[in-house]
């Protein structure tokens, strides 16, 4: 009798496959492959914790009587943009397989962040205010989508998240978005981020 | 009642399990098939090749930190292979 104890017996053993064994090689293959994601919680982390400390950074500078000048924003993108690269260079080359859904992530991210540049820059250009509010509303596309993608329900909340306080944004108080950012971050980005690390060290171990 | 005859190069295990591999992720390198089939090199590499002569699966000779990399891919003969051969086993266990 065939007893899948080991991965080593597929190596071994030739033909004389029963239905039940084939349907079982290929189930196990596939749950194996399902292990094979790439893991995206390190993005979400990064760029929460940066992200806030930059609303933060302005948000005490222009208490301190400085105003607005985008610096904080600055130097959260090129600290954040470096370190990406950097791991996910590192993760692409460990990385032995990718799916149509890596990509998809991938293609997402990449489209996200080509939007946000020209709308902060079409912001700062044009003197239309602050972008607090269309970034929390642009942000929350790609985050829901992935969240749906993965069918992770702390992301598609915290995409929901960031499209409410968004268009909330819009007819508050400049001083109350600070705060609106930084919950969107947090429960957008931050907490999502960290469950999603929780699931993706627990899938790989099992 | 007739069955369909089984693909005899599907009808391996190895070969069944890289297959599987490939249908679940886009592409899949050498060292990615190895550590999922557990399989020793020399086997893997032999099947990889019947699989490539067959035209079920595309194999491209890369690089990956100085060190040649193989990837494997699944080819549309390849994926609707799989797919008659799953159904044919589906209608042997229904039977």
């Amino acid at each position: 009798m065939f007893i899948f104890a080991s991965f080593n017996t597929i190596a071994t053993m030739e033909t004389n496959l029963t239905p039940e064994q084939s349907l079982r090689v290929i189930d196990d293959m596939i749950r194996q492959a399902k292990r094979s994601f790439h893991r995206i919680s390190f993005y979400f982390l990064l760029w929460g914790v940066l992200l806030i400390a930059a609303m933060l950074a302005e948000y005490i500078m222009t208490r301190m009587g400085n105003p607005p000048h985008g610096a904080s924003w600055g130097v959260a993108g090129i600290v954040g943009g470096v370190i990406s690269s950097i791991h996910g260079a590192r993760e692409g080359k460990r990385e032995g397989a990718s799916t149509a859904m890596d990509r998809v992530i991938l293609w997402l991210w990449a489209a996200f962040v080509i939007t946000m540049l020209i709308t902060i820059v079409g912001y700062g250009v044009s003197g239309g205010g602050t972008p607090s509010g269309s970034i929390m509303v642009l942000t929350g596309l790609p985050t829901f989508v992935s969240g749906q993608l993965m069918r992770f329900k702390p992301l598609i909340v915290g995409g929901l998240l960031f499209w409410v306080l968004g268009a909330f944004s819009y007819f508050v108080d400049p001083g109350v978005i600070t705060w609106l950012y930084i919950g969107a971050m947090l429960f957008g980005y931050v907490i999502p981020g960290y469950l999603l690390k929780r699931q993706e060290d627990g899938l790989r171990t099992a | 009642m007739a069955f369909a005859p089984l693909d005899p190069i599907l009808h391996n295990q190895l070969r069944l399990a890289i297959m599987s591999l490939l249908v679940a992720v886009e592409e899949g390198d050498f060292t990615f098939l190895l550590e999922k089939t557990g399989a020793t090199r020399g086997n893997l590499s032999v099947q990889i090749t019947k699989l490539k002569e067959a035209g079920y699966i595309h194999v491209q000779k890369t690089f990956k930190e100085n060190y040649p990399n193989t990837v494997c891919r699944i080819s549309p003969k390849g994926l609707k292979a799989f797919e008659t051969y799953v159904k044919a086993i589906k209608d042997y266990l229904k039977n």
